[in-house]
Parts: C-alpha cells; sequence; structure tokens
C-alpha cells in the first residue's frame, strides 16, 4: 500500500474575504512524512493556503487533502492531527498568560473540558521549553517577553502538542538570528527524532535550507515545488522575488538574496 | 461588633444587601474579568443600555395589546442577548476592535429604539423604562435576590467549567480551533452569559453600581496581577470591599451606598495605574554602564585603527 501523502491539492482556487483571488489552479503533492517549505513574497497567499488546509477558510474551487483527509469534509480529522502556531502578532498580549500556560496550551487544547494539565503533561511542557532555550522563564509573565522570545515559547507550544503534523506561519519573522537559530536547530532535532511532518511558512528560505526536503514556491499559483536547490534557481526567483533576485552559492547550497522581508498579513 | 451583628439580624434588607454584594462580586469576577481581557469593557453599559430598549419594547407590546404576557424584563433579556449575538458575530474572526464598533452600534440602536417607542407608550409607564437603570441595593426584594442568585451561579459554574476556552478565544482564537477547540462556541457562550448576568444585575441593583464593578475592579487588576487565576480572586475581593463600605458608610452618612462602592472602584484601577507606574520604574546608575562601552570603544578603536593601516598599505 502507497503512503498517503501529507498534502495533495487539485485545482485549488482561493478566495481572500474581500472577493479578490488569493489562490489559483493549485496542484501539487508532498509525500509524508516530509520538513516542507512554503515560500513567496508578500501577498502570494502563503497563509492563505495554511489556513485552507487546516479548514478556515473554505476552497471556491478544487480541494485540498491533509494525510488523504479533504480540508472541508475532513475537518476534525485534520485537527486532530494539527498542531499549529500562527503568526506571531495574532497572540493576544492583554490577558496576563504565564510562559507555561502558553506551552500548556499545546497539551490541553487536544484534552476535553475542565482541561486539566496532569504532571504528565507539565513535565512534556517543561522539556519541550528546554528544546528553545527557555526552561528558566517557566513562571515568567509572556506578555513581557521580547519578540524573539515570544516565538520560541510558541513553538514550544507546537513541540509540546500532540498530532503528527506541525504548521508553522512565519516562526522566523522579526526574529534576531540567536532566535533563529534556536528555533531551527529545535524544529530539525525534532523532526528527526520524531515521526512528524512540519510543514512551515516562510519568506526567507535560508535558516532552513538545509534541513528542509521539499519546497513549495508560491505566488498566487505554484510556481515550483521540489528540493531547496532546485527551487533555488535564478529565473525562477526572479519571476517570484523581481529582478533583484540573486543566487548565492555557498558550501555546495544555493541561497537565494531578495530586498524582500517583513511579514506578511491578510486581515 | 454585636451591635452591628445585631443590626445586620434585625433588618431583612439589610441581610438581602450583603447576599446582593456577595453575588454582585461574584459576577464581576467571572464576567468582568473575561470582558476586560477580550478588551469589551464596554459592553457592560451597552448591554444594560440595550436591555433599555427591551423593557420599552415589553411595555409597548403589553400595553397596546399585541402580546399581552410579554413581560418587560422578557424584553430586556431578549435585548441584551441579541447585542451579544451581534457583537459576537462582529468579532468572530477574534479582532476585539471590531466588537467594540459592534457593542456601540447596537447601544445607539436600542437607545433609539426606546426613544421611538416612549412616543406610544401611555406617558404614566415610561419612568418604569428608566426605572430599569436605577435600581438600588437597599431595596431589594426576595425575588431579585433569587434571579441575582440563580444568574450567579450559573455563570459561576460556567465560569468555572470553560475559564480556559475563554482564555484560549482571548489569547489565540485562530490557533484554538486550528487545534479542534470549538472556538466559536465559547465566544458566543462568554458573551450571552454575561449579557444575560450585566441584564440581570442592572435590574436589581442599578446601572452605576454594575458599571463601577463589572470594568473597573478587573482593570485594575489586569494592570497588577499576573496569572489568570489571580486576576479572578483580585476582582471578587476589589468588588467587595467597595461595596461593603459603601453599605457601611451609607449608614453613617446620607449617601447612596452605589455611589460610595463606584467611587472606591474607580479608584481602585487609578492606585492600580500609579502602582504599576511606580513599580516599573527601574534605578541603574549611572556608573554601571560605564566599563561595558569602554570594552566596545576599544574594539571599535582597534578596528578603525586597522582599517587607516590598510588605507596607508594602500
Amino acid at each position: 500500500m502507497a503512503a498517503v501523502p501529507l498534502l495533495e491539492a487539485s485545482n485549488l482556487a482561493v478566495r481572500y474575504p474581500n472577493g479578490a483571488i488569493a489562490l489559483h489552479d493549485v496542484s501539487f503533492l508532498v509525500e509524508s512524512p516530509s520538513f516542507m517549505a512554503i515560500i513567496g513574497p508578500n501577498g502570494s497567499g502563503k497563509s492563505t493556503l495554511v489556513k485552507t488546509f487546516l479548514g478556515l477558510i473554505k476552497p471556491f474551487k478544487g480541494s485540498i487533502r491533509v494525510n488523504g483527509y479533504d480540508s472541508v469534509k475532513k475537518t476534525g480529522k485534520i485537527r486532530k492531527l494539527v498542531r499549529y502556531v500562527p503568526q506571531r502578532d495574532r497572540i493576544e498580549l492583554s490577558v496576563p498568560m504565564k510562559v507555561k500556560d502558553i506551552v500548556l496550551m499545546g497539551r490541553l487544547l487536544k484534552k476535553l473540558p475542565p482541561r486539566f494539565a496532569s504532571s504528565k503533561d507539565i513535565k512534556i511542557a517543561k522539556d519541550a521549553l528546554e528544546q528553545v532555550d527557555l526552561a528558566e522563564l517557566w513562571n515568567h509573565p509572556f506578555p513581557e517577553l521580547s519578540g524573539g522570545q515570544r516565538q520560541r515559547v510558541l513553538v514550544a507550544r507546537a513541540l509540546a502538542s500532540d498530532g503528527s503534523i506541525l504548521v508553522l506561519d512565519e516562526p522566523l519573522a522579526g526574529t534576531d538570528v540567536e532566535s533563529q537559530d534556536l528555533i531551527v536547530e529545535a524544529l530539525g532535532k525534532y523532526h528527526k527524532e520524531n515521526d512528524v511532518s512540519i510543514i512551515m511558512v516562510t519568506h526567507d528560505l535560508n535558516p532552513i535550507h538545509t534541513l528542509v526536503q521539499d519546497v513549495l514556491l508560491l505566488k498566487n499559483t505554484v510556481i515550483g515545488i521540489g528540493e531547496p536547490c532546485s527551487i533555488m534557481d535564478p529565473e525562477l526567483m526572479k519571476k517570484v522575488y523581481g529582478p533583484t533576485a540573486r543566487i548565492v552559492e555557498h558550501s555546495g547550497h544555493r541561497y537565494c538574496m531578495t530586498h524582500d522581508s517583513g511579514i506578511d498579513r491578510h486581515d | 461588633m454585636i451591635e452591628i451583628l445585631q443590626l445586620i439580624l434585625d433588618s431583612p434588607f439589610l441581610q438581602r444587601a450583603i447576599i446582593a454584594a456577595v453575588l454582585i462580586a461574584i459576577i464581576a469576577a467571572a464576567s468582568g474579568t473575561f470582558l476586560v481581557f477580550r478588551g469589551l469593557s464596554f459592553m457592560a453599559s451597552g448591554v444594560a443600555h440595550a436591555a433599555l430598549g427591551g423593557t420599552a419594547l415589553g411595555i409597548f407590546l403589553q400595553d397596546s395589546g399585541l402580546v399581552p404576557w410579554f413581560d418587560p424584563v422578557l424584553g430586556a433579556l431578549l435585548f441584551s442577548v441579541l447585542v451579544a449575538v451581534f457583537t459576537g458575530y462582529a468579532g468572530e474572526s477574534g479582532i476585539a476592535q471590531k466588537m467594540e464598533v459592534a457593542v456601540g452600534v447596537s447601544f445607539a440602536l436600542s437607545m433609539s429604539l426606546a426613544v421611538f417607542l416612549m412616543y406610544y407608550i401611555p406617558p404614566y409607564r415610561i419612568p418604569q423604562i428608566w426605572g430599569y437603570l436605577i435600581g438600588d441595593i437597599l431595596l431589594l426584594n426576595n425575588f431579585d435576590v433569587i434571579m441575582l442568585a440563580s444568574t450567579a451561579a450559573l455563570l459561576g459554574f460556567i465560569t468555572l467549567m470553560f475559564n480556559k476556552e475563554f482564555v484560549y478565544v482571548s489569547v489565540d482564537m485562530e490557533g484554538s480551533i486550528a487545534h479542534g477547540m470549538n472556538a466559536r462556541a465559547y465566544h458566543y457562550l462568554m458573551l450571552v452569559v454575561s449579557a444575560l448576568a450585566i441584564a440581570i444585575a442592572t435590574k436589581a441593583v442599578g446601572a452605576i453600581l454594575v458599571y463601577a464593578i463589572m470594568v473597573a475592579p478587573a482593570a485594575a487588576s489586569n494592570e497588577l496581577v499576573k496569572s489568570v487565576r489571580g486576576v479572578i480572586l483580585s476582582v471578587f475581593f476589589i468588588a467587595l470591599i467597595a461595596e461593603f463600605v459603601g453599605l457601611a458608610i451609607s449608614f453613617a452618612v446620607f449617601v447612596s451606598p452605589s455611589a460610595i462602592a463606584g467611587i472606591l472602584a474607580a479608584l481602585s484601577y487609578l492606585l492600580a495605574l500609579q502602582i504599576k507606574r511606580v513599580r516599573e520604574r527601574v534605578h541603574v546608575e549611572i556608573d554601571d554602564i560605564q566599563p561595558k562601552s569602554g570594552d566596545l570603544e576599544e574594539v571599535f578603536e582597534q578596528a578603525t585603527v586597522h582599517e587607516h593601516k590598510k588605507d596607508h598599505e594602500h
């Protein structure tokens, strides 16, 4: 029996809430398990694609399947498998959450009310926080952390949770090199040691270049899909990021240089 | 002390007032806290005024003979739930500002409706509409206390069961949905139950007390206390102390206990802001920083000297 693909889109089209077309003619297949990156410039439909396969947005044409489950008909099944980290600025800071409350959220969200944390939950959460090197901040107020630390706590929330697919939306945006390295290292290690797939939205492939197996290059439709070095093609990059995009070769890998930066938002 | 106890035992109205004060503190802790977390402190006054429109509609339906059994209180509850649902609909994406606007719009809509209907209601019943906003904690009857107690019990139970869900909806709606929680249901549950509690509390003890006690203690606690459970407890005690002091002063001086409680609750917020400011002030002596920057200067100097040498070589 062939393994069920991680993601399988056929002829998918999605609109933004205002009616504009976010994605059209999207068809691709990614085998499971994978460490996958979805890349593309701002407004290219990366986050929209994620929200569509999580069942948060309905496609208006075509379909997308996660582990064989249709995003519209089998939303419940998908949500049992998935651990999701939204963009950092979607986390409301007016609630006095402690770091431990955020990390435990990953475990408690998969339970039923009244969602009490067992000693096992607490142990797993502490281990996850250790992975991103923030164990000493267990009892610290979450809103008082720096942006990079908050992002690391959110990654720990995903590591602590259950489910075979981790989905992270721009986990490296607006973080310094130290936090980026810690996040990338923790994710890479977790992927290697556990039977999980990781799907990461990013507009900068370079920090995760050596870890990623599949790259999906988007600009409102699929521009390219394949392994990192084949996607890092000068012509392909110019098509997506404009004429300023350049490819740099360094220690056997190709890296993309663009002027693009900043977080993707569609409210 | 014994005299005070004797006084309380001898006056049933005082007993009812004390019970009501505890119940209002419970409602504030269970509902006000989560409204402030969601950035919805305006909802307390919005719902109370919407209930005013509902009362007007109830009186109109009763008086015109269209629906004779329609009690004005039903109208008040109906309208407060409608406001909650409307607010919830506007905020389904999890954005608090949109909900605040929805509260404002429904506030205006139901007040307009109330004024509109006043032209068709016999003048002698109009005070009953305004009476909805002017309760008094010392004038409660047994029925008021029972209504208040059952609301507080319902609200308390729901908050005990679902406080984590209410927090998750406030913190990360999208993430909660993606992890399989029915965030939308909890979002509406919280708003509707809060609206019912606000409407019934307003009817019982009056608008001023409800506004002040629902919002100010929660806002004050949220400035200072750094855990969700701590905020809930702190709201309960600030509310209770404000109300008891209000009741006590109203015996010594001729004033409304609600007014005193309201002033005290508002002052608690001002005090909290001030405490926070003092607490966050950091004292660092300028001497402590000097050595570190000295190191950097040295590195910088070395680097620039190096570059100068390079220039000479060229």
